[in-house]
Order: structure tokens, then C-alpha cells, then sequence
């Protein structure tokens, strides 16, 4: 099992990173906020590691602490270097370091690519390892729970479109990239191509349809991609319906649980024939809007969001009640259609009060940091996502999606609760400090504690 | 690689445990770059660094003799911290090898990388 699931990530993890690391850009990766508070609130002289740094964000972001930056991927190791920074090539589930070397790590979209619990566990029990007692761990995953996108199941591979990347980073555009990365969020006015365009017409590479899908994406069309296919209601259902039959039954699939998965990467092996993929019940998603991205060449986009209200600002003092809250959820997402269903732990983070931080995160409007402003993701009418017509057809591109070129990512997506209970159950030498949800992301921050074995 | 992100590298290689530690460093390229001393942040790296270890890699890269341990009162010794400083950060090692002294697995730095992959077989279990 562990070989195969080495096999699965090997080619829709790190073979996909590495051949699109060349289009990666500085200014298409954002730095979330949450994440840089984090760093910047350790100590002076602070040893800390980025595991899984991809290109380098969060490196500099605390000129007062040595942070090392790490990830299994050479060439996006090789680019976050070229921006002077420390790194090195390792892999999360046997980290070379002795133990309890660092004061702090985070772990920024790693986790979610493993692609059985075991290792999962494994990659966190790493890094607490390498934690001195009383270091912190901060975690983000993608969340199963979205609002513009809707998973089937949580076992997924999300197709990669080249088209949103940038030129291939040359030595020339070097400098001028690192003037703009040092301010991220500040940065010239930058139009985020639209990200909601990652269905197979885009990846067709129709670029000037591209203001048009910034049109669309700003519209109340929620969910909706690419001008053809824009509409909601019966166009979107005739899409669905022309899909090919193969296809449609990955939208019909049930939860992925970890037997069935077990046995679908077994039937997987060897993997060269991707078209097993279409009869797998590891969904393939259209990959739309993403409102988590790590080094992906889309940024933190905002055209969809156009819909809702602004829900990134800027952090202040107050957003640190979050991280300090002991074990308190602030999902402040609303309802969710499917009924988020809490793994295990039925005190899970006491989140009795979520929906009155709803209510009251509905009276703090514009222009008022706040914690729970912070957390907050207003939540559009979320059937519209768990309309499988949402999901873009892939019925034309169907070669594309099958053909490796496709450059399809596998995700563990999280539920609501899973990491926390990840954590309690099998991480003991973490103590769990607080978690929530950030843009679609389940985070966590976590403790080692003092007295191990 | 600087001496610092040496000085946290330890072997994983299956079986090895804490002796893998510390790699063994050679180097066929070794850079200095200029980093802003900051005595604070420097002193408060001292007492992270596990010693011996330091001097092994300083010996190998024939730098200016370290001291055996930390100085007394080191916190507010300038030039004490300026030497450390340099050891620490501004050496960097840019072509070479570190080897677990173990199993005498080779693991390559190259454009200052150091690659610290295993292959499955071994790593540990």
C-alpha cells in the first residue's frame, strides 16, 4: 500500500511539481496573511523550518529569525535559492534533521498531498520530531468544504492549467520579479487571471477569452467558468448530461474511503495507463476556482470573490485572538448543503457557538479588522455547488484530462474537523493551541509538549 | 549550505538513528556572502548550535579557528559574535558532499543545495 501510495503522489504530486516549476512566478503566489503573522510573531533568533516551501515565500518574510526552507521538488528549491534563500531538497515523511532542532514549523498545503492517513501522520509526527518542546506547528490543508467549488470526494486530482502560468522564469525578469514580491498583497494593481478558468477550455489556452472569463467570474455566476459554458440551469445540466459516461460517474461517486482507495491505487499499478483514471473512484476535478493556492501559478484570486464581500484584510492586533483562542473554531462558514459531518471527536473545537460568530460576524461590515472578520467566508447560496453541473464538462478535453500533459495534482481534501482529529488521535506529542478556517483552508497551530519519551 | 543549516542535518538513513549525526562535511566550493551582522539575533543562535559539531565543519573548511565552546559572557563579546556570525552564515558551502558517518551514504550539495533524498529502500521504515 505504502509503495503504491509513494506511486501516486510520485506522479501526481512531485512529477507535476517539478515539470511546471519553470512557471512559477513570485507574483502568482500568495502569501496569506495568517501565515506571515505567524512567523513574524516568533522570537528573535528563532530557528524555524518551512516544510515545503516551494518557491521560497515565507522565507524572508522575519528577517529577525533563520528560517530553512524545504521541499522534495529540486526545481522549485532551486528557484526559491536563486531569490537567496536556505534550502534544501528532503522529504516530509523523513526529515534529515536531529530532533528538536527548530523552534518553529509550518507547513503551508503539504499535508493534503499525502495520499494515505498513515503517511499524513507520519509527515506531521516528522515535524513535531525535529520541534524543540514548546515550538510551535503551524498546518494548512485545503478544505473539502468550499464555497465556489464543490469536491465529490476528498481524494482528488485537480487538473493544472498552463495557461494561467506565467513565461517561464528568466534570469532577466529575475529582478524585476523580487522588487514586487517583496510587498505581495501591496503590488501593483494585479488583474488575477481569471482562476476560476481552469476547465479544459481554458486549458485550450484561449487567452483572449480571458477578460471575458473575469467578466463572468465577477458576475453572480458563482461556480461558473468559461463564457461558453457560463450559464447556470439548463445549460449546465445539458453539459452535464453530454458528458461521457465514464466521466459522470466520477461525479456520482461516493466518498473515497481510505479501503476503497487502497484498492483503487492497487488496480492503479503500474500507473502509466492514466486512463484507468476515468473507471477510479478518485474523482478528477475541473479544477475552478481555487480559493487555496500554494505556489500555483493562479493567485489568491478575487474574482469570484467579487461576490461576496471583502473577506482578506488586513491583519491586525485582533486577528491574534484567533491564534490564541484555545481550540476554538471560528469557521465562520454558515451552512453547508451536504451537512459537514465532524470526524470522531464530538467536542471538536466546541463549535457550538459557530453559528452566533455568524451572526455576529455579520454585523461587523467593511473597514473593521477583526478576528472574525478575518475568518469569515460568506457563504453564497451553497447549492449551487453541489450541482454536478457546476463541475465544467470535461467531455472535450476528456484526451487532455487522461494525457499526463494534463498535469493532474492529487489532494487528500480535509474535512471540517479531520486534521484536528488527526492530531488528537495519533500526534500526542502535539498539543493542539487552536484551528479554524482560513479561506478555504483548514489550518491548525499546535505545541509540542514539554515531557516527551 | 551554511554551517548553520548543517549544523541541524542529520542522517535518516535506515537504522542509523542519532548517529547519523553530524554529517560529515566535505566541499569543493565554498562561497562567502555578506550577510548583515546582527548581534542579538547571533547570540541568541549560540546556544542552539550543538558545538562539536560546528567545529568539525569549521575545521574541514580550514576556517578561523573556533573557539571550543562558547565563550563566557559571549551575549556581549562583539568580536566573539562577529566570528560566529561569519561561521555560521556567510560561509556557504556551494559544491560538495555530506556523509552519514553511519552508513557513509553520500548526500550531494550542489548550487548550495544540499539534496537529502533517500531512495525507499533506505529509508527508515
Amino acid at each position: 500500500m505504502d509503495h503504491a501510495a509513494a506511486q501516486l503522489e510520485k506522479q501526481h504530486v512531485h512529477d507535476v511539481y517539478e515539470s511546471t516549476a519553470p512557471y512559477f512566478s513570485d507574483l502568482q503566489s500568495k502569501a496569506w496573511p495568517r501565515v506571515r503573522q505567524f512567523l513574524q510573531d516568533q522570537k528573535p533568533g528563532s530557528l524555524i523550518a518551512d516544510i515545503g516551501c516551494g518557491t521560497g515565500k515565507y522565507l524572508k518574510v522575519n528577517s529577525q529569525v533563520h528560517t530553512l526552507g524545504c521541499d522534495y521538488c529540486a526545481p522549485l528549491v532551486e528557484i526559491a535559492r536563486r531569490r537567496g534563500c536556505e534550502v534544501m531538497v528532503c522529504d516530509n515523511l523523513n526529515l534529515p534533521f536531529r530532533d528538536q532542532g527548530f523552534d518553529a514549523i509550518i507547513s503551508i498545503g503539504v499535508i493534503h498531498h499525502f495520499s494515505t492517513k498513515q503517511r499524513r501522520i507520519r509527515a506531521i509526527k516528522e515535524m513535531a520530531r525535529v520541534l524543540v518542546p514548546g515550538g510551535q506547528l503551524m498546518i494548512y490543508v485545503w478544505a473539502m468544504e468550499q464555497k465556489n467549488r464543490h469536491f465529490e470526494k476528498q481524494d482528488v486530482l485537480v487538473p493544472w492549467n498552463k495557461a494561467l502560468c506565467s513565461q517561464p522564469l528568466s534570469e532577466s525578469s529575475q529582478p524585476g520579479r523580487k522588487k514586487q514580491c517583496g510587498h505581495p498583497e501591496r503590488s501593483h494593481p494585479y488583474h488575477p487571471p481569471c482562476s476560476a478558468c481552469r476547465c479544459p477550455v481554458c486549458f485550450k489556452g484561449r487567452w483572449d477569452s480571458r477578460r471575458s472569463h473575469s467578466v463572468d467570474c465577477d458576475s453572480a455566476l458563482a461556480g461558473t467558468c468559461c463564457a461558453n459554458i457560463s450559464k447556470e440551469g439548463e445549460e449546465e445540466n445539458g453539459f452535464y448530461n453530454t458528458l461521457g459516461k465514464s466521466f459522470r460517474s466520477w461525479f456520482s461517486s461516493r466518498s473515497l474511503d481510505e479501503s476503497t482507495l487502497r484498492k483503487q491505487i492497487e488496480k492503479m499499478r503500474p500507473l502509466k495507463n492514466t486512463e484507468s483514471w476515468a473507471n477510479s473512484t478518485i474523482s478528477t476535478q475541473p479544477s475552478r476556482h481555487s480559493s487555496f493556492d500554494l505556489d500555483h501559478p493562479e493567485p489568491f484570486s478575487t474574482g469570484e470573490q467579487n461576490l461576496d464581500e471583502e473577506v482578506f484584510v488586513e491583519t491586525s492586533q485582533k486577528h491574534l485572538e484567533w491564534l490564541r483562542a484555545p481550540a476554538t473554531h471560528k469557521h465562520l462558514n454558515g451552512d453547508h448543503p451536504r451537512g459537514v459531518r465532524r470526524n470522531g471527536d464530538g467536542n471538536f473545537l466546541g463549535s457550538t457557538n459557530t453559528k452566533e460568530n455568524c451572526m455576529d460576524a455579520g454585523n461587523l461590515e467593511e473597514g473593521t479588522p477583526s478576528a472574525s472578520k478575518i475568518w469569515r467566508r460568506i457563504s453564497a447560496a451553497d447549492s449551487k455547488d453541489s450541482n454536478p453541473g457546476d463541475t465544467i464538462s470535461v467531455e472535450e478535453q476528456q484526451s487532455d484530462i487522461l494525457d499526463s500533459g494534463a498535469f493532474m495534482r492529487y489532494y487528500h481534501v480535509f474535512r471540517e474537523g479531520e486534521l484536528y482529529g488527526l492530531l488528537k488521535e495519533s500526534v500526542s506529542e502535539l498539543h493542539i493551541l487552536s484551528s479554524g478556517n482560513d479561506h478555504g483552508n483548514w489550518c491548525i497551530i499546535a505545541e509540542k509538549k514539554e515531557s516527551c519519551d | 549550505m551554511k554551517l548553520l543549516t548543517h549544523n541541524l542535518l542529520s542522517s535518516h538513513v535506515r537504522g542509523v538513528g542519532p548517529r547519523g549525526f553530524p554529517l560529515r562535511l566535505q566541499a569543493t566550493e565554498v562561497r562567502i556572502s555578506p550577510v548583515e551582522f546582527n548581534p542579538d539575533f547571533v547570540a541568541r543562535m549560540i546556544p542552539k548550535v550543538e558545538w562539536a559539531a560546528l567545529l568539525e565543519a569549521a575545521d574541514t573548511l580550514h576556517l578561523v579557528e573556533v573557539p571550543k565552546e562558547p565563550i563566557q559572557g559571549y551575549e556581549h563579546d562583539e568580536s566573539f559574535l562577529r566570528q560566529m556570525h561569519h561561521v555560521l552564515l556567510e560561509v556557504d558551502v556551494l559544491e560538495g558532499t555530506l556523509q552519514c558517518p553511519e552508513s557513509g551514504r553520500l548526500f550531494p550539495i550542489s548550487r548550495g543545495i544540499p539534496n537529502m533524498l533517500l531512495s525507499d529502500e533506505e529509508t527508515e521504515t
